[in-house]
């Protein structure tokens, strides 16, 4: 499913869109620990965390991740943003926690799945 | 690629991550394989942000060798008391600051180690720590071995996407303006370098020379003595190569004809799947093994003419082989015995041109050296018998069309095949420069006596499937790929034009999902899922 279309459905806000609006997220990797996020990374994955740092879009720029969602209703700040525009690297943001984010989510790719 | 040096701050978090950067960007200038960049990304940053998080301060090294990405990380301290503690999975000794930015699950070495192919740490407390790993360039872990002679010279292509239709295995792909051989599929034939009109695919090894020597022992294959235009015989070719001074010369046509008696034979008393394909041409057996595995019982177990000249030959000098596509070098180079120096049909005619123009008068008609002879081949090529039991099958397409017969079922009335990748066989690579047709026509009108020493030879190692791709190593994550190429693929135009670079739409899936190309490589693929909702 395309992330733009995810998004609303999934209860998400989408803060910047990534360098194809188009990108699946049809895969969803969530985790708190920069090495975990590090193994899961690549394209078409969606990366669920509450690590709102430089860093992690650091991360994202080396392993090519097309789009992130941060959880716990976390802004980026302007660092965040100014890295995510220059490497197009897609930003949501989720008002609830970790596993309710992940439940939505799954429900969502889950209904995708099956189809109407 | 010049050496990529940075200096690392110890504790310099905002930075983290910007050494690792440069060592991408010029992976990125040669046009690595994705899954190659990301495998360095994930161990070069693992290895930085150590330097970041528990060392007063460091440098990344970075440099390319060998089709290799070497790295190597130090710092000055203050060292790691226990190294193999440091290499478990879940010891960490970070603070609570790097805690805090998600850092410190005791992941970072135990990461870079699976993630390289080399790697090596040293530490001493007081002193400081040095990392080193190595990541091979050509993501081979997961395909088999497909060596080949095929080489790419980048600079030159001008995207004619010939070669991406041209491959009978799916093997080119033309990203990013830039031609690539995925080897686990390649055969080794040469049709990729017949239809390239700009000379970037081309067989390794053009620069060699013949450098004929009193030792040296030539084998020449029947098709490089006819290369000469007409008047201009095998025999007087094999002359003027006996007159630069080798110590022996050897034609490998008669080596191909034991090698046919020998099948034959093999047909009519051993043979429990007919009809039985023989090992004549490399590319063909490398092509059942890829791409018809099925048949591998078809097989006969012996190895190729020359491959046989070769093991009987070995130790008798210093020996020279002209190989005649890439799949005779593979072959010869790759033997389990020492490798012959082999070099190319151009360089063979360049030393026998000279020779031939200085006796311009001496020539010898082909018409004239043949009357009178028997075949030098003896009864298994003669014709009678080659119509009546043997098929000769020449070009890509024509074999497969005959092995996809065999597959069906529709082949019981054929006992011996040759098949080649090439058509008229070994008178038709794209590396001689002679028409096929008038080559093979004067080969046959003045053969040469034959090589009293041919003999076929048995193989020694079975014949086996070639191990293909492996979308993953863990067996789930290889489902969840194979469940998305199928997706994809339906979000793909199923044309097949090649556009994009990838031979067909279902390889472009699969090159997306792992990583080969951006997911827009298509100009016309629908979005992802809009299959499912009509």
């Amino acid at each position: 499913m395309r992330a733009s279309d995810l998004a609303p459905r999934a209860g998400l806000r989408v803060v910047t869109l990534g360098r194809n609006p188009n990108v699946s997220a049809d895969q969803v990797y969530a985790g708190d620990r920069i090495s975990d996020l590090l193994n899961a990374a690549g394209e078409c994955i969606l990366l669920v965390t509450n690590l709102a740092s430089a860093q992690l879009m650091r991360m994202a720029e080396l392993l090519d991740v097309p789009a992130i969602c941060l959880v716990n209703e976390q802004t980026p700040d302007d660092n965040m943003l100014r890295t995510a525009q220059e490497h197009a690297t897609a930003i949501l943001v989720s008002s609830a926690g970790l596993f309710e984010t992940c439940g939505r989510l799954h429900r969502c790719l889950n209904e995708e799945e099956q189809g109407p | 690629m010049r050496t990529v040096c940075r200096q690392i701050q110890g504790g310099g978090y905002e930075e983290g991550g910007a050494a690792s950067r440069l060592v991408k960007e010029q992976l990125k200038r040669i046009g690595a394989d994705p899954a190659v960049v990301r495998r360095a990304m994930i161990a070069a940053y693992e290895a930085e942000m150590n330097v970041v998080i528990h060392s007063h301060g460091g440098e990344l090294r970075a440099w390319l060798e060998d089709d290799c990405l070497h790295v190597e990380v130090t710092d000055t301290g203050p060292g790691i008391p226990n190294i193999d503690q440091a290499m478990s999975p879940g010891y960490s000794t970070a603070s609570a600051k790097a805690r805090e930015l998600g850092f410190g699950a005791g992941m970072g070495l135990p990461n870079i180690r699976k993630n390289t192919d080399e790697f090596a740490i040293e530490s001493k407390v007081g002193e400081g720590t040095r990392l080193s790993f190595t990541i091979g360039l050509k993501p081979q872990a997961l395909y088999g071995s497909g060596r080949n002679s095929i080489r790419i010279a980048a600079e030159k292509c001008r995207q004619s996407l010939r070669c991406v239709h041209a491959c009978p295995t799916q093997a080119v792909r033309v990203f990013r303006g830039k031609p690539d051989i995925l080897d686990y599929l390649c055969i080794d034939c040469s049709a990729c370098i017949a239809v390239c009109p700009s000379g970037t695919l081309h067989v390794t090894g053009t620069a060699a020379e013949l450098k004929p020597g009193a030792d040296t022992v030539l084998v020449v294959p029947p098709a490089a003595l006819v290369q000469f235009g007409p008047g201009v015989s095998a025999e007087r070719v094999l002359r003027e190569a006996a007159a630069l001074g080798v110590g022996e010369v050897h034609v490998t046509a008669a080596w191909d004809a034991a090698l046919q008696q020998a099948v034959l034979e093999y047909a009519a008393s051993e043979a429990s799947s007919r009809p039985v394909i023989s090992p004549v041409c490399p590319a063909i057996v490398n092509l059942v093994e890829t791409r018809f595995p099925s048949l591998i019982s078809h097989l006969a177990p012996f190895v190729a003419g020359f491959e046989a000249a070769h093991r009987v030959l070995n130790g008798r000098g210093a020996l020279v082989f002209v190989a005649l596509c890439p799949c005779q070098r593979t072959a010869l180079t790759g033997a389990d015995s020492a490798a012959p120096e082999v070099i190319l049909p151009a360089a063979f005619s360049a030393a026998i041109f000279p020779r031939l123009k200085s006796s311009a008068g001496a020539r010898t008609c082909p018409e004239t050296a043949a009357a009178g002879d028997e075949s030098p081949l003896g009864d298994a090529t003669d014709p009678r018998v080659m119509r009546s039991e043997v098929l000769r099958v020449g070009g890509l397409q024509h074999v497969i069309n005959v092995l996809e017969a065999i597959e069906n079922g529709l082949a019981g009335d054929l006992s011996v095949l040759e098949l080649y990748a090439c058509d008229q066989g070994c008178f038709g690579p794209p590396l001689l420069a002679s028409d096929p047709h008038l080559a093979l026509w004067r080969w046959e009108a003045a053969p040469p006596p034959p090589d009293p020493e041919a003999r076929a030879v048995r193989r020694a190692a079975a014949f086996a499937p070639r191990r293909g791709l492996r979308l993953d190593e863990d067996m789930r994550k290889a489902i969840q790929k194979l469940a998305r190429i199928d997706k994809l693929q339906r979000s793909l135009p199923g044309s097949d034009c090649g556009i994009c670079g990838a031979p067909s739409c279902a390889a472009l899936a699969e090159d997306t999902v792992l990583g080969r190309v951006a997911a827009d490589a298509c100009p016309r693929q629908r979005p992802t899922g809009e299959e499912d909702t009509k």
